[in-house]
């Protein structure tokens, strides 16, 4: 077996269907057309007639990331000899990547039957691979800030988003679930933050590298800013649990500016776009 | 009630301890190193796995069982300072090339249509030589002195039988005409050997006489 796996050849069965990124976001399966319209703050909420809808097309989003991030989690096991270089990884950090496993096999597990309850089933809905490419940085280092403490500090914000929309819904099952997954997500972050620390000491510049890293994917995922501090948005940064999982307030500060940052581009390409349809139609809109 | 001033012994009469045991300091560790070894090369062989793996429930197992063994690492990691091993890396190797053979072949299937070679290796090959290794060691090593180990292999040793029956389960399920089972058999044979060639996965003497030499492979083990 090769060490590095490209996405292309991540194994999957015939259910499911792989777009890229872009595509999933604007699939009107994933997201009405109406609602794209709507712009990015549309925040899910019991009271909202497409509510069930949703949640599903969330909870599915979710199995795919728990299973990618089970595979990037074993690649690292695998990828790497054991040791303190660069291109090396120690044996403990391998020893959490395992545990990464076991727990991220368990989101999945939990994610289908949460799911088959919700009314969805696997393959509904398109795959993106952005988290498993995140999991192949050549640069264990990177892979941590990229995975862990990006995609899996955005996996606190959307456990904690789904474990409030599940208490105002009235579902204890699916409160129930999102509160313990919650606090494995937790303990990845911390995993992330302790082990950047770690294999960086001496080491400003790759720090400075990993953490700039951990900017694009976080950027990235803050997808027209749908991620933030506001009542409305439909992620809500959860700064207590990250402030558990290693994160400084600065830190967090960022990645909420990084979202306002997005809502703002996505606002100025949607007033582009609108100019240009009265443009090219001379109407008003 | 019992008086509490009269003497008791040490032992109450159902505890049966006994203080020989076959294996002296010196030799557990060796022995421990080559678990800590192998069981490194098999969590993350499973790790690597799961990606390659396109049946959902296998994949889903492949990375529950590549914590069990990463955590069985670590508790022999662990257990060697406690041996007077106080570099646990140097201690940590394979018996023999021919082992080395063993986890190169174990590991080389990597298509996604090769599920039934990876699991037989691990299942039907690697795991029951673990069993026999560490059932060997349970049964052998000092009851009194070395009871660290003793609790270690009986965590350990629950963990190979639960995840040997997943897996045995997961390969029958998967083997669906002839060609799967000579598949399945032809594989096993082949990393058999090689295991057997090593000696077993702490060599030669890994199930009893420490001195008994590892067999010969006859020839070049076809692929």
């Amino acid at each position: 077996m090769k060490h590095a796996l490209p996405v292309e050849e991540l194994a999957r069965d015939e259910r499911f269907v792989r777009v890229e990124l872009f595509t999933r976001a604007i699939d009107p399966r994933t997201v009405p057309d109406d609602r794209q319209r709507a712009g990015p703050r549309i925040k899910i909420t019991p009271d909202r007639p497409d509510a069930p809808d949703a949640a599903r097309v969330l909870m599915h989003g979710i199995f795919m990331g728990e299973l990618q991030a089970l595979e990037g989690a074993g690649r690292t096991c695998w990828d790497f000899e054991t040791g303190s270089g660069p291109q090396e990884a120690p044996f403990e950090l391998k020893l959490n990547m395992a545990r990464q496993c076991w727990d991220e096999a368990r989101h999945c597990e939990i994610s289908v039957k949460l799911g088959e309850w919700m009314g969805t089933e696997i393959g509904e809905f398109a795959e993106a691979t952005f988290l498993y490419e995140a999991a192949c940085n050549p640069d264990p280092v990177l892979r941590l800030t990229g995975v862990n403490r990006a995609l899996e500090g955005l996996a606190i914000d959307v456990f904690n988003t789904m474990r409030e929309f599940a208490r105002a819904a009235g579902d204890p099952v699916l409160e129930f679930c999102e509160d313990w997954m919650l606090a494995d997500e937790v303990t990845h972050v911390k995993m992330g933050s302790d082990w950047l620390r770690k294999l960086t000491e001496d080491d400003p510049e790759r720090r400075q590298r990993a953490l700039e890293f951990q900017r694009v994917v976080d950027k990235l995922f803050s997808l027209g800013g749908f991620r933030g501090e506001d009542d409305d948005s439909p992620i809500r940064l959860a700064r207590r649990f990250r402030e558990l999982a290693g994160f400084a307030d600065e830190e967090i500060d960022e990645i909420a500016g990084l979202s306002r940052e997005a809502r703002d581009e996505f606002l100025q390409h949607r007033a582009a776009l609108a100019e240009d349809a009265r443009e090219r139609t001379g109407t008003d809109g | 009630m019992a008086d509490p001033k009269k003497p008791r012994a040490a032992f109450a009469p159902w505890d049966r301890r006994e203080l020989p045991g076959v294996f002296d300091v010196e030799e557990s560790a060796r022995r421990v190193g080559t678990y800590k070894w192998i069981e490194m090369r098999l969590f993350e062989a499973l790790g690597g796995w799961v990606a390659t793996v396109p049946e959902l429930d296998v994949k889903l197992r492949l990375g529950t069982h590549c914590y069990h063994h990463a955590w069985h690492a670590e508790l022999w990691h662990k257990r060697l300072p406690e041996l007077r091993e106080m570099n646990p890396d140097r201690l940590t190797g394979p018996p023999n090339e021919n082992m080395v053979a063993f986890v190169a072949a174990l590991t080389e299937p990597e298509a996604p249509e090769l599920t039934i070679e990876k699991l037989v290796g691990v299942y039907r090959v690697l795991i029951p030589h673990k069993i026999a290794a560490y059932t060997y060691h349970l049964n052998n090593t000092s009851t009194i002195t070395d009871a660290p180990t003793i609790r270690s292999l009986k965590f350990v040793l629950q963990d190979e039988f639960d995840d040997w029956r997943d897996g045995e389960m997961m390969i029958q399920s998967l083997l669906e005409n002839a060609e799967d089972v000579e598949r399945a058999a032809a594989h096993q044979a082949r990393l058999e050997q090689l295991l057997v060639a090593a000696g077993g996965i702490a060599g030669p003497g890994t199930i009893g006489d420490p001195w008994a030499k590892p067999l010969e492979p006859e020839a070049e083990v076809p692929a």
